[in-house]
């Protein structure tokens, strides 16, 4: 094995070390020293990890590593091993992933310096990387699947990060529990996957699937039940009502984990099995007509939002559902791509965010800031940039990312006869989306940063902080140029090169392409419309803000009960609450009461338990302490065992 | 083999017969006190680790690879003994066991001061029997080997002559015993009354049915001489109904010996279970069919029955015990119920899953007794009651009946789930109706048996102590001994892979 194979494994085991080291003796050591554990092992993951992508940089893509640690799981025929695969399309997420958590980390050692939790912090945050490079670099699903649970138990620890507060504590509960209703999904997709091919590395998976061994029914339920779990980990719906509660962690948790990395491994998954999600046309229509009505629905929530980190997460609900209507419509590489710059411009606006939260001491209402752009500069501009780069504007990543998924659907049509309409629909309620987008985020830009402050005079405004406005600067510059790699308009394809060796088959295979898919002319068109939608949405929110900041709450009492089913996020929580988590709790205590403590204690446990209590007292009153009787009894074996050889061999 | 030759094979016996003279002759002189402290467990030692080195020196190469050894043929005496690695498994655990049993002997009170002479020396005499037992290969050799054992154990039974409990026990033992010697003796004469032969090889050549003796009658009056015989194995390895004797002499016997009594004797017994029926009804090489002259007789499911009833019968009368040494008697007629499973499947997984769980209950049973040794040397009584309030009093010897109970019970992480598992794993492995009965009644028999388990483990750490309970020194050998024996509880929950290739090897005879 040579030497770039053998550095995988490392790459998720240095942040795990960080982790354990904080984790155990942290609270002993020096704030510094704590945060230069936690920021080293993950940048030093980060240099390994561009060491080990080198090959496969440098064949553009086509190289791939894989490290087979040993055989972790062997029972009958099942094999599983501890490997790590590293192809293209793990190399940018494990350069994203590992990239975007150092600049975190950096951006914690300034966020979380007074926190008394410090150490306990910093090794969540430690254990989160590691399980998030875990999660892309497993070389099979039972692999992954110790990732995608791993993030999942870090980002509960870290939502529930100040536990002494119930909101919040519940917040993580929510958050975990909602993901296990995926994961279960999860776990079905891969026993059915496991039963038609007898394996569940990705190789063979792969090659099961070619040989034709997925029978496309199976394929579609498959799909379907993995699909759940992407919705519950991804927050599309139904399952994406946990993360605006996550908004409850620190917010560099926010930005890493509910943000820029572990949400978007939904999306990472389904690339990953594209080669499955292709075969099945029924399936990925389903998957890009979900994220296609999560944009629009969680894109509606954010204009009505007051919290500034709750505007972010119906922003970043919305953003997933693009995600997921590029891997819909077979353009998995534009969904990785808008994952990407996804990642850095979402972020930088997260870090901003806190930034603003930080040095407000603690304030997240918008409607009480205004007028921050001239006390927080770096603030300001790098939220702005984020701002142009979410709203697609050009020349910044989001405009590349999302046009490109929005041409494909547009672009293209599903196999699947009943789903014709399908990938029209996912365009029409992206591009609407898309004019949301822009309003929404830039209603908060001015709420936030223009106008006149409508801060609590009491409040004192702190300084920005080198070490968290570093990280937003790399970010921001990151969401500048980060499009250019897939710069298709102007005829760049690197990324989708780049990733062509792992998702190209499938993209092919995935859909049908209109007759006008290579005409240049309408893809202009088509980009020139949804820049003029993004300007429309910054026209109306410059109109609703800056010029007459009273029309807003005007519009709000006219439109009374659309506003307020909006605001309220359409009743969802309410109506999970009342059909489905009351019911569930009514037959708990059901079975508590009842089955429990009557059934199965009372005649299931304790009557056996008297009964063969009362058999021991008659055991034990045989034996009476007369050796005479001990005697008897022995003769009595041995005639009761003459008997039973007579009887057995049928003489008597 | 010639008798001259023989002697090289046994060499362990010699060695702890040589010492047991010693003992004796030692403790006839005038002694002085210092002398008599220290210098009889000494020597005791001394000659159980000399018996114990020549064995593994001779076994070591046979167990992890290399020679196998002696493995079947190789009869001494004439045919009286077998040296074989089944023979040479089982006397590395009896030699380990009465070592045990001299190291928490050590400073118990129920040991009266002046004649610890003895004492060691019947104990040699004792492991020397067992030693014998286990490697013989005659029906003659069988019974002098058992009464060597049978009346060393009535002797050190009833050796705190000051209590009336242990006189009475040690009375009732030599009564018991000596019904079931007579019983056994009866069978071993009609068969020689019939084969005109008693090593285990002329038996199996006479009942694989060449002449007048193949017929039913042959048959019938072989099964009825083995009935009876079993009854005498059966008293040995306490099972039921031949146990009636065990809880009363377990519970009068000095705690140390009693320790030694539910392992020693039972290992043997099991040894000479699995060699009497497989080298006399077995073809060697074919284990899975009873076969010879005897075909129709269902051996198996006798032995199966027997366990059954006894691991039923000993866990239901341990659930209503109050007195833990009681309660550990009941608990080990119900292991020789579990172990009895093992000889039931029969085959390599059968008779390896036998010795494994010989070894692992070795382990745990000496350990619960030296514990209870322990909290009876401080408190004056093994009553549940003085068990209250351990794990505050005394959290380390808590701990370590903790880990032997729970071994016990089966339960992982320790040694004796792991020899469960090898058990049910043998039965299961064997496939059929019954066999799966079986196994599904040593499962809910493990389940009962957690009752009486967790009860003293209730005591220890859910009962207030009565206020003037003494707390339990650690500083001397029996604590020690039962620290390291925890350990090796735990050890082997983890690692049993070479425990298991040693009871494999234990089991080429059978191949």
């Amino acid at each position: 094995m040579d030497i770039k194979t053998s550095i995988l494994l490392w790459i998720p085991l240095l942040p795990l070390f960080g982790a354990i080291v904080n984790g155990l003796f942290g609270r002993h050591f020096s704030r510094p020293l704590v945060s230069a554990i936690g920021c080293g092992t993950v940048g030093m993951a980060f240099v390994l990890g561009l060491v080990a992508s080198a090959d496969i940089f440098a064949s553009n893509g086509e190289a791939r590593l894989v490290q087979s640690v040993y055989a972790w799981i062997t029972a009958g025929n099942i094999s599983i091993q501890l490997s790590f695969l590293l192809d293209s399309l793990s190399v940018i997420m494990v350069l994203v992933v590992a990239g975007v958590s150092f600049l975190i980390h950096v951006y914690s050692t300034g966020y979380m310096r007074d926190d008394p939790s410090h150490a306990r912090y910093f090794a969540y945050l430690n254990l989160f990387v590691f399980s998030m490079l875990v999660l892309v670099l497993g070389d099979n699903l039972p692999v992954l699947f110790v990732g995608w649970e791993g993030v999942g138990l870090c980002s509960y620890l870290l939502i529930g990060f100040w536990f002494e507060d119930p909101a919040k504590a519940s917040a993580g509960k929510k958050a975990f529990i909602v993901n296990r209703i995926g994961d279960l999904g999860f776990l079905i997709g891969m026993f059915l996957l496991f039963g038609a091919v007898g394996s569940l590395s990705i190789d063979d998976l792969r090659a099961g699937t070619a040989q034709g061994l997925i029978a496309p029914g199976l394929a579609t339920a498959a799909c379907l039940f993995l699909f759940l779990g992407a919705t519950g980990k991804s927050a599309q719906i139904p399952l994406y009502v946990w993360l605006p509660d996550a908004m409850a962690g620190p917010t560099p948790v926010s930005a890493l984990i509910h943000a820029a990395t572990m949400v978007t491994a939904g999306v990472y998954m389904i690339a990953r099995l594209s080669f499955l999600f292709a075969i099945s046309p029924t399936a990925s229509a389903v998957v890009a007509l979900v994220g296609g009505l999560t944009a629009l629905i969680a894109a509606t929530i954010g204009i009505t939002q007051k919290d500034i980190k709750k505007v972010l997460a119906y922003s970043t609900v919305s953003q997933l559902g693009y995600m997921f209507v590029a891997v819909g419509v077979g353009a998995y590489f534009a969904g990785i791509f808008h994952l990407m710059t996804h990642a850095f411009f979402k972020a930088c606006l997260f870090l901003g965010s806190g930034a603003v939260i930080h040095a407000l001491s603690g304030v997240q209402d918008i409607t009480k800031m205004g007028g921050l752009r001239k006390k927080l500069p770096w603030t300001y501009w790098t939220f702005l940039i984020s701002t142009l780069a979410i709203a697609g504007f050009p020349p910044f990543a989001g405009f590349f990312s999302k046009d490109e998924i929005l041409w494909k659907a547009l672009s293209s049509t599903s196999h699947a006869p009943w789903a014709s309409w399908v990938h029209l629909a996912a365009y029409g309620m992206g591009i609407l989306a898309a004019a949301i987008t822009s309003f929404y985020m830039f209603r908060l830009v001015f709420l936030t940063f223009h106008g006149k402050s409508r801060l609590d005079p009491s409040i004192h405004v702190h300084h920005e902080m080198k070490s968290m406005s570093y990280p937003l600067a790399v970010l921001a510059g990151l969401a500048t140029v980060a499009g250019w790699v897939g710069a298709s308009l102007f005829g760049i394809h690197s990324f989708a090169d780049f990733l062509d060796p792992v998702v190209g088959a499938a993209q092919k295979t995935a859909v049908v392409m209109r007759d006008f898919a290579h005409n240049h002319s309408i893809e202009w068109a088509a980009a020139v419309g949804s820049v003029a939608v993004a300007f429309i949405g910054l026209g109306l929110a410059w109109l609703l803000y800056i010029k007459s900041p009273d029309t807003p709450w005007r519009l709000a009492e006219r439109f009374r009960f659309t506003y307020r089913l909006v605001f309220n996020k359409y009743w969802v929580d309410e109506f999970y609450e009342a059909f489905i988590i009351r019911p569930i709790h009514a037959f708990s205590v059901f079975l508590w009461r009842i089955v429990d403590v009557v059934i199965i204690d009372g005649f299931g446990v304790n009557g056996p338990a008297r009964l063969l209590k009362g058999i021991g007292h008659v055991g034990r009153r045989l034996q009476s302490g007369n050796v005479q009787a001990y005697a008897f009894w022995l003769f009595a074996g041995v005639a009761g065992a003459l008997l039973y050889l007579a009887l057995a061999v049928g003489v008597i | 083999m010639s008798n001259l030759v023989s002697f090289g094979y046994i060499v362990p016996e010699l060695l702890l017969g040589a010492m047991a003279v010693i003992l004796f002759l030692l403790s006839a002189m005038r002694r002085r006190n210092l002398l008599r402290k220290t210098i009889f467990p000494g020597l005791a030692i001394l000659g159980l680790m000399a018996a114990l080195s020549v064995l593994v020196n001779r076994t070591s190469g046979g167990i992890f690879g290399g020679d196998p050894g002696c493995i079947s043929g190789c009869s001494l005496f004439f045919g009286l003994l077998a040296t074989d690695p089944l023979a040479d498994f089982f006397r590395i655990l009896v030699i380990s066991a009465t070592t045990i049993c001299v190291l928490i002997s050590i400073g118990s009170p129920a040991l009266p001061k002046g004649r610890t002479g003895e004492y060691h020396g019947l104990l040699l005499v004792m492991c020397l029997g067992m030693c014998l037992l286990s490697a013989a290969n005659h029906l003659l050799m069988v019974y002098v080997a058992m009464e060597t054992v049978s009346l060393c154990s009535y002797l050190l039974t009833g050796w705190d002559a000051r209590k009336c409990r242990s006189r009475e026990a040690g009375m009732k033992y030599v009564l018991f015993g000596g019904v079931a010697s007579g019983v056994m003796l009866f069978g071993m004469s009609l068969f020689y009354g019939l084969f005109g032969d008693l090593s285990f090889q002329g038996l199996h050549l006479a009942l694989q049915g060449s002449g007048a003796l193949s017929g039913a009658m042959g048959q019938w009056a072989a099964t009825l001489s083995v009935v009876f015989m079993f009854a005498g194995f059966g008293y040995k390895i306490a099972a039921t109904p031949f146990h009636m004797w065990c809880p009363d002499v377990y519970e009068g016997a000095p705690t140390p010996f009693t320790a030694l009594l539910s392992v020693g004797p039972k290992a043997v017994g099991m040894a000479l279970i699995l060699r009497f029926f497989y080298s006399i009804f077995l073809f060697p090489g074919s284990m899975e069919t009873v076969i010879g002259a005897s075909g129709q007789i269902p051996w198996l499911l006798l032995i199966g029955i027997v366990s059954a009833v006894t691991m039923t019968l000993g866990n239901l009368a341990a659930l209503v015990q109050n007195n833990v040494k009681r309660l550990l008697a009941y608990s080990s007629i119900a292991h020789a119920g579990y172990i009895l499973m093992g000889v039931t499947a029969g085959g390599q997984e059968g008779f390896e899953a036998v010795s494994l769980y010989m070894a692992v209950y070795l382990i745990m049973n000496m350990g619960a007794f030296a514990v209870v040794s322990l909290v009876e040397k401080a408190s004056g009584s093994e009553e549940l009651q003085v068990f209250r309030g351990l794990g505050k009093r005394a959290p380390l010897v808590a701990l370590v009946m903790t880990i032997f109970l729970i071994s016990l019970a089966g339960l992982p992480p320790t040694a004796g789930f792991i020899g469960k598992l090898y058990l049910f794993a043998a039965l299961l492995e064997r496939g059929g109706f019954w066999f799966l009965m079986l196994a599904l009644v040593g499962v809910t028999n493990s389940v009962v048996s957690l009752y009486f388990y967790a009860r003293v483990l209730k005591s220890m750490y859910m009962e207030k102590a009565d206020t003037d309970l003494p707390t339990i020194p650690i500083r001397n050998p029996a604590a020690v001994t039962a620290t390291a024996l925890s350990f090796a509880t735990l050890f082997l929950g983890l690692f049993w892979q070479p425990l298991a290739t040693a009871a494999r090897w234990s089991a080429t005879l059978f191949h």
